[in-house]
C-alpha cells in the first residue's frame, strides 16, 4: 500500500536523524548499507510505502514494519475493540467503526447512540475511517480552500488527536475522566502489553497513558492494511484486471463529466502522476444544503443548527464557512446506510438524486413555508444561505431546469459507485 | 571588450571570438537551422574580421618591430569561406594559450510582450515572457558546455505565476571535423523554431501555433545526442533521450488540449526514465538560401506506471527559402499517442482525454522593403491550421469524444530589426474557430 502524504512529510527528518546515527554507531562496515538499514527500519512508520518520487528516490521501496510500530499496532487492534472502555461496557471503536462495512457504522442510524446506557444520540453521523492515513492537518490552501484535518469539520489534526474524543464524549464512550478511562485500561487484559511498550509506571500517569493509547489506535490505523484495501472492482479496473460493465462505464464518465455529475471535482477518480490510486476526496469543504434531519434529537430545538467548519471554537470570525462539512472519501460508499454529516439520506439513489434536483426540484427536498414556497436550505440559518454551493455543476439550475442527470443516469453514477466497494472478488 | 586592455590581448580575444564564430559556424552548424541564419552570421564574421585586420595592420604599423609569434592554433574545424585558414591562424598568433585558454562566454535573450484581446480586452496582458541568461564554456577547441537558464513571466515563487527553468545544459565534444556528440539536456531538433527560439529569429511577437501546440516548443529532453555536420550541407542529428510521461496526463485540466505533449513533457525534473526515446532528424543546406529538413522522435511513455504501454511519436517536415528580400518557409507536423483507449478508460467524461493523434502546418512569408544600417523591417502573414485532439481512439459509443475543431489562425505584422540582436514586433492574430482569442500583440525582444 501507498503512504505518499504522511511520508513525505517525514521522509526528510528520518532521513538526516537516521544518517547521524549510523555514524556514530557503526563502525567497520559500509555506512551506506547501515544507513539502508536503519532507514528502512524507521521508514516503516510508513507502512511500506515508497510513494514519494520526489522526496524518497533513493531510498527502500518495500520496507518491513519495525517491531517497536508492529508492538503499537497490536495493542491500537486490541484497544480499538474493547468494549470495556466504554462506560456502558458495551462500546467500542468497532462497534461505529465495523470493518466489514468499511470501518463505518453497520446500521442505519443518523447518529449512533452512545453514553454510559447506550440511549444518547450522538450529534453527526458516524464517517468511515478509511483511507484517513492519507489525510493531512486542517490548513488552508493558498487560495484560501479549507483542506484536511478529522471529523466532519476537520477539527482534529491527526488520527491520534481525533481518538481522543469519542472516549471522553458523554454522548459515545463516556468515561468521566481521563484517569477514568486510564483505569480501565490498567485492567484490561492487554495491561501488561501496554506497561511493557510504555513503561511500568504508565499508568501512574494517566494524561500519559492516553497519548499512549491514541498513539496505539493511530498505528493500527496507519500500519492496518484493511484501513486502506485498494481491492475495489475500480482498483482492478486501474490495474488492468478487470473491465467495467458498460453501466458502470457510462457512470464513470458522469462521474468525471464536468457538466454533468461534475463528482470528480470534489472526489477525484484519476491515479496521480506518482501512480498513487484515487482516494475519492480532494479532504476540502463543502457547503451543500443537505436538508435538516428531523431524527437528529438535536433538532427538536428550532434554534439550533449545526454549523460545520465556523462552529469550531478556533474559527469564530470566518462565518463565510457556516455550514461546510468535510468531503468524504466516495470509496465503500455503497456499503454505508446514512449519507451526509446529519445522516439525512438512507440510500444512494436519494442522494445522488439530491445533488442534481436540489436546484431544480427543491419541493422533493425541503419543508413548505407557510405562504407554499419552498424552504430551501432548511438546516442553515438565513444568513448563511450564500454560503450555500450554487455556483458548480450540477448545482447551477433553477425550478424548471432539465436535472444535470436524468433518471437513468443516476442509476448509471450509482452502478459506478459500487465499483467502490473493497473486496472485489472476480 | 574593455578600451583599456592592452591591443594584442584585446586582439586575441576577438580572434578567439572569431574563432569561435568560425567553429560555430562549421562544425557546429547544427545549431544553425537556416540558411538565413548562418549568411548572417556570416555576414557578422567578415565585418569583425575586417575590423580586426585593421586593427592588426593599426598593431603592425605601430610596433613595426614586434614579433609574432610563430605557433599556429590549431582548428579542427573546418574553416568557412569568410574565415580562411591562413588569416584564422595568423589572427590568432598573438595569443599563445589560445588552443588551451578557456573562453567563457555570456548569452542572452529576452521577450516582453503585451497580448490584448480584441474581443475580450479585459484579459489584456504585459509579460516578461523569458528572460534567459546562458554561457558557453569552451574547455578547449573541441569540448564546451551549453547551458541556458530562464524565467518565465517575471517572478517565480509559490505565490507567483512565473517558472525557473534550466533550458539547456549539455556538454559538447567534436571528434572529428564532421562529427561532434553531445550529452545532457540539450534541445530536440525538431521543426523550425525549437532550437532557434529567440525572439530575433522568428517572425511575431508569439512563437507559432504549431511549433508550440503540436511541436512542444521549447522541448528540451535529457540524453545523448550525435551530431553530423557534412560538407554537402546536410546535417544529422540523431540520438537518446527522456521521452514524454502520460502517467502526469491531467484529464480534467485544458492544458492537453491546448498542446499534448507541453502537457506531458518533462523536461528532466525528476523524468521518469524507465522509457526512453530515439530520435533523428535531417536538415540540408546544399543550395543557398534553401533549407529542407524532417524529424522524428519515438518513445514508450507510462514507464512501466499504466496498465499499458504506450508510444508518443511526433515527426515534422519543414522547409525554408530565402531568396533576396524573401524569407519563405512551411511545416507540417503530426504526433501520434499508440494505446489511448486503455488509457483513456477510467477517464472517459473528463473534458480532456488523450488523443490518438494531432497535427498541424503552416505557410508563412516575409519581405523586407526596407533596410538602412542595421535597421530592417520585414512585415509577414502567417496562415496556420492546426489540431490537438484530431482522433480518439474508440471508447464505445457515448464516451468516445468528438475529435477537436481544427484551428485556423492568421497572423499578420512585422518585425522591426533595430540591430541583428534587437527586435520591435507588432502583429494581429485571427482565429477562425475560438474567435474571442483575436488579439493585437506587441513584442520587444533581444538576442546576444
Amino acid at each position: 500500500m501507498r503512504c505518499y502524504h504522511y511520508c513525505k512529510s517525514f521522509a526528510l527528518p528520518i532521513q538526516i536523524q537516521g544518517a547521524s546515527e549510523v555514524s556514530i554507531r557503526v563502525s567497520g562496515q559500509g555506512v551506506a548499507g547501515a544507513l539502508a538499514l536503519v532507514l528502512s527500519s524507521m521508514l516503516a512508520a510508513c507502512g511500506g510505502g515508497g510513494g514519494d518520487s520526489a522526496s524518497s528516490s533513493n531510498l527502500p521501496t518495500e520496507t518491513t514494519l519495525s517491531a517497536q510500530a508492529q508492538a503499537q499496532a497490536q495493542l491500537g487492534e486490541r484497544i480499538f475493540s474493547d468494549v470495556t472502555l466504554s462506560a456502558s461496557g458495551r462500546q467500542s471503536c468497532a462497534s461505529c467503526h465495523v470493518e466489514v462495512n468499511g470501518h463505518a457504522p453497520d446500521n442505519a442510524l443518523s447518529a449512533q447512540l452512545g453514553g454510559a446506557l447506550l440511549d444518547q444520540q450522538g450529534s453527526r453521523n458516524t464517517p468511515s475511517i478509511n483511507y484517513l492515513s492519507f489525510n493531512t492537518s486542517f490548513h488552508f490552501e493558498s487560495d484560501g480552500t479549507p483542506t484536511g484535518g478529522f471529523f466532519w469539520d476537520g477539527r482534529a489534526a491527526s488520527l491520534q488527536a481525533q481518538a481522543r474524543e469519542p472516549f471522553l464524549q458523554a454522548k459515545e464512550m463516556a468515561n468521566a475522566s481521563v484517569a477514568d478511562l486510564i483505569g480501565r485500561v490498567s485492567r484490561a487484559a492487554y495491561a501488561d502489553e501496554f506497561k511493557q511498550l510504555f513503561g511500568d509506571d504508565i499508568f501512574s500517569r494517566p494524561d500519559d497513558a492516553f497519548d499512549r493509547l491514541t498513539l496505539a489506535l493511530q498505528a493500527y490505523q496507519r500500519e492496518d492494511t484493511g484501513f486502506r484495501n485498494f481491492t475495489s472492482k475500480y482498483d482492478e479496473f486501474l490495474r488492468g484486471n478487470v473491465a467495467l460493465s458498460d453501466q458502470e462505464m457510462r457512470g464513470l464518465a458522469l462521474f468525471n463529466n464536468p457538466t454533468k455529475g461534475n463528482c470528480q471535482a470534489c472526489h477525484p477518480s484519476a491515479k496521480s502522476a506518482d501512480g498513487s490510486f484515487p482516494l475519492f476526496t480532494d479532504f476540502t469543504y463543502d457547503n451543500l444544503g443537505v436538508p435538516r434531519n428531523a431524527e437528529l434529537t438535536q433538532n427538536d430545538d428550532a434554534s439550533y443548527y449545526d454549523l460545520g467548519l465556523c462552529a469550531r471554537t478556533d474559527l469564530p470570525n470566518r462565518p463565510d464557512l457556516c455550514g461546510a462539512f468535510k468531503v468524504p472519501s466516495l470509496r465503500n460508499v455503497a456499503i454505508r446506510h446514512a449519507f451526509f454529516h446529519n445522516g439525512r439520506f438512507k440510500s444512494l439513489k436519494d442522494v445522488v438524486t439530491f445533488y442534481v434536483q436540489r436546484d431544480t426540484n427543491p419541493e422533493k427536498w425541503y419543508p413548505l413555508n407557510a405562504d407554499g414556497s419552498v424552504h430551501k436550505f432548511d438546516d442553515l440559518p438565513v444568513e448563511y444561505h450564500a454560503n450555500v454551493n450554487t455556483t458548480e455543476v450540477p448545482y447551477n439550475r433553477q425550478p424548471g431546469d432539465a436535472p444535470a442527470l436524468g433518471d437513468a443516469e443516476v442509476d448509471d453514477v450509482i452502478a459506478f459507485l459500487q465499483t467502490l466497494t473493497d473486496g472485489y472478488r472476480r | 571588450m574593455q578600451p583599456s586592455r592592452p591591443l594584442p590581448r584585446r586582439l586575441a580575444r576577438q580572434s578567439l571570438v572569431v574563432l569561435g564564430i568560425a567553429l560555430a559556424a562549421g562544425a557546429a552548424s547544427a545549431q544553425t537551422a537556416t540558411e538565413a541564419e548562418l549568411a548572417r552570421k556570416l555576414d557578422q564574421l567578415a565585418a569583425e574580421l575586417a575590423a580586426v585586420k585593421a586593427q592588426l595592420a593599426q598593431i603592425q604599423k605601430e610596433r613595426a618591430a614586434a614579433p609574432v609569434a610563430a605557433a599556429a592554433a590549431s582548428s579542427p574545424a573546418a574553416p568557412t569561406a569568410a574565415a580562411p585558414p591562413s588569416t584564422a591562424v595568423a589572427v590568432a598568433a598573438p595569443a599563445p594559450a589560445a588552443s588551451s585558454e578557456p573562453a567563457t562566454v555570456l548569452s542572452a535573450y529576452g521577450e516582453i510582450n503585451y497580448n490584448r484581446p480584441t474581443r475580450a480586452s479585459e484579459n489584456t496582458q504585459a509579460d516578461i515572457r523569458r528572460f534567459v541568461l546562458g554561457y558557453q564554456h569552451r574547455f578547449n577547441e573541441k569540448t564546451k558546455v551549453v547551458t541556458e537558464l530562464e524565467v518565465e513571466h517575471a517572478v517565480s515563487s509559490s505565490e507567483d505565476p512565473g517558472e525557473v527553468e534550466v533550458e539547456q545544459a549539455y556538454v559538447e565534444r567534436q571528434f572529428t571535423p564532421t562529427w561532434a556528440a553531445r550529452a545532457g539536456l540539450f534541445l530536440i531538433p525538431a521543426g523550425l523554431l525549437n532550437e532557434n527560439h529567440e525572439p530575433t529569429a522568428y517572425y511575431g511577437v508569439e512563437r507559432n501555433f504549431v511549433e508550440t501546440a503540436i511541436i512542444p516548443s521549447t522541448w528540451r529532453e535529457g540524453g545523448l545526442q550525435i551530431v553530423g555536420s557534412f560538407d554537402n550541407g546536410l546535417t544529422a542529428q540523431f540520438g537518446v533521450t527522456t521521452s514524454f510521461d502520460l502517467t502526469k496526463w491531467d484529464a480534467t485540466s485544458t492544458e492537453g488540449r491546448e498542446s499534448p505533449l507541453g502537457s506531458i513533457h518533462q523536461e528532466m525534473a525528476l523524468a521518469k526514465a524507465r522509457h526512453l526515446a530515439v530520435f533523428g532528424a535531417l536538415n540540408w543546406r546544399g543550395v543557398p538560401g534553401l533549407l529542407l529538413g524532417g524529424s522524428l522522435f519515438t518513445g514508450n511513455a507510462t514507464h512501466a506506471q499504466a496498465v499499458v504501454q504506450s508510444r508518443v511519436t511526433l515527426w515534422d517536415l519543414h522547409a525554408r527559402w530565402t531568396p533576396g528580400r524573401w524569407d519563405l518557409s512551411g511545416l507540417y507536423s503530426r504526433g501520434t499517442i499508440s494505446n489511448t483507449d486503455a488509457l483513456n478508460a477510467p477517464l472517459v467524461g473528463n473534458t480532456t482525454l488523450i488523443p490518438k493523434s494531432f497535427d498541424g502546418w503552416y505557410l508563412q512569408g516575409a519581405y523586407k522593403v526596407w533596410s538602412s544600417e542595421d535597421y530592417a523591417l520585414s512585415p509577414f502573414l502567417r496562415w496556420e491550421q492546426f489540431n490537438t485532439a484530431r482522433s480518439y481512439a474508440d471508447l464505445g459509443p457515448g464516451l468516445t469524444p468528438d475529435a477537436a475543431a481544427t484551428e485556423r489562425v492568421i497572423t499578420f505584422g512585422a518585425n522591426l530589426q533595430i540591430t541583428p540582436q534587437i527586435v520591435v514586433k507588432a502583429d494581429y492574430q485571427r482565429f477562425r474557430e475560438n474567435k474571442d482569442l483575436n488579439r493585437v500583440d506587441l513584442g520587444l525582444g533581444w538576442s546576444f
